[in-house]
């Protein structure tokens, strides 16, 4: 088990290097003179502009800069905004709570309905809970986050008049947002869940169970505890979904977040901004798929064999 | 098991989505106005005879709007596809058919590159391309090559172990002429669902890049520009969002259920 969790973590941590290598050549080198741009815009006379890029480091040879690049991220410093002048690093950080709650939450409630939608459409399907649980998780991955946020702001706050909509802060001002992003976070959770355990369900050992007299209750058991082990896997992609909806979440209910941060820096070019929330984004996402695959190695002992 | 329903609701959304891409098509055609043209003495008017879906803040008819930003939307996602295909393709194939050390170097760029939730990386490449119709269309697609790579991958491993390809090996067929005429053949038919399967996540990520307004021409009819012009006025006037918005659902909903009932279909069966 320690030799796998080993190689995993290895295999994250290669992975995230070529990762943060990828973001630097994508946001860093190829967009040079955008930066110059992007000086340019805020007002810097051309001079100011050959300053700052000295004393950001971009007249340094691209090796030297991927270096200081790789450097900071392992101290944690991702550089400067170029419109504003403050460290990245303390951006995000100031950006990161309200964001980290409504993932959090979202991701709670998309786990919460997803089971239970699959649970549903599994073990009742062609019944009437489970077509309903399945029109539902249907919709879910239908509609776009947008149209429905759209509707679940009129509903609430216009027609019941129950829940504040737009606006970030208060605890009350959480519910909405999290419960459009986790709506939409359930539809693939429901999905795996119901097709693993309709094949589970259809496996000899079930018939077996079900041949020798054991109770229904406990055939259902049976069938869970073997069907459920793949939800882990699903819940840790869906993290990038939810990394993704929070931004579009964010820019809807005019919350503070990472989201709005890297929205306000694409429209500003702001490239150090974007590229140290992207390399985050794609850190924590790696380091939580990581973490799903130990815990799967721990659920389901074949896994570390093969693995 | 239950194949008639089953057949039911993959011929419903068939017709779905061919009636949204007839509509879409024939968009010219069946509008009643300019989609572009504002008339702004008719800011916000409901649904009536002359205006089939009401009008919106600039008075432009959101029945015609509907109809031709069908095709813009669809347009864009089918070209978000068609530029996630090609390198995905190539990637996967020479990863599953290239030898121990190619694909052990390219799954873990793909990795890599798959470590970056597909919205984040599509709005990091928007701010490197700008805004923009095609721009929006080659982000997203970009960020989607990484898992059409692995579903090649997965689908040229699988059909090289089968046994007529094994065969024609063993017969002396060169590896060229095995990948060409027995490998990508079996494989085609499984990376074509898969297409179809992501077709609706070009839309949705489309029409949210768009929504977030990055599409560059913000007059145009375009579902995700229309549902952002819509949102501002829902609580006076909700059919400006309504029809671009269940359009859009209903589109992608069909595309789920065609592309969920094929992969169904014969592990099933």
């Amino acid at each position: 088990m320690g030799k796998f969790i080993l190689q995993r973590v290895g295999a994250a941590l290669a992975v995230a290097w070529i990762a943060l290598s990828a973001a630097f050549v994508v946001l860093r080198a190829l967009p040079g003179d955008a930066v110059d741009a992007t000086l340019a815009r805020t007002g810097t006379s051309p001079a100011e502009v050959a300053a700052r890029r000295q004393a950001l480091g971009l007249a340094d040879p691209l090796w030297r800069q991927y270096a200081a690049y790789l450097g900071g991220v392992v101290r944690g410093d991702l550089g400067e905004s170029l419109v504003t002048g403050q460290p990245v690093a303390q951006m995000i950080g100031q950006n990161f709570g309200p964001t980290a709650a409504l993932a959090g939450s979202a991701l709670l409630v998309g786990v919460a309905l997803g089971m239970a939608l699959g649970l549903a459409a599994g073990l009742a399907p062609r019944r009437a809970p489970g077509w309903l649980a399945e029109g539902v998780a249907a919709l879910a991955l239908s509609m776009p986050v947008y149209w429905t946020a759209t509707l679940a702001i009129y509903l609430f706050t216009v027609v019941l008049a129950v829940l504040p909509g737009v606006g970030g802060g208060s605890p009350r001002q959480l519910i909405l947002p999290a419960a459009v992003l986790g709506f939409h976070t359930a539809g693939s959770i429901a999905q795996v869940t119901a097709r693993s355990i309709r094949r589970t369900a259809a496996q000899d050992f079930v018939r077996t169970a079900r041949a020798k007299g054991l109770g229904e209750a406990d055939v259902t058991d049976h069938i869970l505890r073997v069907s459920l082990l793949p939800v882990i896997a699903v819940v840790a992609l869906q993290l990038g979904f939810l990394l993704g909806g929070t931004v579009v979440t964010e820019s809807i209910f005019v919350r503070q977040g990472v989201g709005r941060l890297l929205l306000a820096a694409i429209d500003n070019r702001d490239f150090p901004v974007i590229q140290g929330i992207v390399t985050l984004t794609a850190l924590t996402y790696s380091l939580i798929h990581a973490l799903a695959d130990v815990l799967y190695a721990l659920a389901d002992p074949r896994v570390r064999v093969e693995g | 098991m239950a194949n008639g329903w089953r057949r039911g609701r993959l011929r419903a959304a068939l017709a779905l989505l061919a009636a949204a891409i007839a509509l879409a098509v024939l968009a010219p055609w069946l509008a009643t106005h300019d989609p572009r043209r504002a008339v702004p003495e008719e800011q916000f008017q409901p649904p009536s005879a002359t205006h089939y879906f009401g009008t919106d803040l600039l008075g432009r008819d959101v029945f015609s709007r509907t109809l031709y930003g069908g095709g813009r939307t669809l347009g864009v996602a089918l070209l978000t596809v068609l530029i996630a295909l090609g390198p995905g393709l190539a990637i996967g194939i020479a990863a599953g058919y290239g030898g121990r050390w190619l694909d052990a170097g390219l799954m873990m760029l793909m990795d890599a590159l798959l470590a970056f939730p597909s919205l984040i990386l599509a709005l990091a490449l928007i701010a490197l391309l700008g805004s923009g119709t095609v721009q929006v269309a080659l982000a997203v697609g970009i960020a989607g090559i990484p898992s059409y790579a692995r579903v090649t991958r997965a689908a040229v491993i699988q059909a090289r172990s089968l046994p007529f390809v094994e065969a024609a090996r063993a017969l002396g067929a060169g590896p060229r002429a095995i990948l060409w005429r027995h490998i990508v053949p079996t494989a085609a038919p499984s990376l074509l669902a898969f297409a179809g399967v992501t077709l609706s996540w070009a839309l949705l990520n489309g029409a949210a890049l768009m929504f977030l307004g990055y599409g560059g021409d913000i007059a145009a009819p375009e579902w995700g520009v229309m549902l952002a012009d819509g949102r501002a006025a829902f609580r006076n006037a909700p059919w400006v969002a309504l029809a671009p918005g269940s359009a859009l659902s209903v589109t992608v909903l069909a595309i789920n259920l065609l592309a969920g009932g094929l992969a169904e279909h014969p592990a099933d069966g």
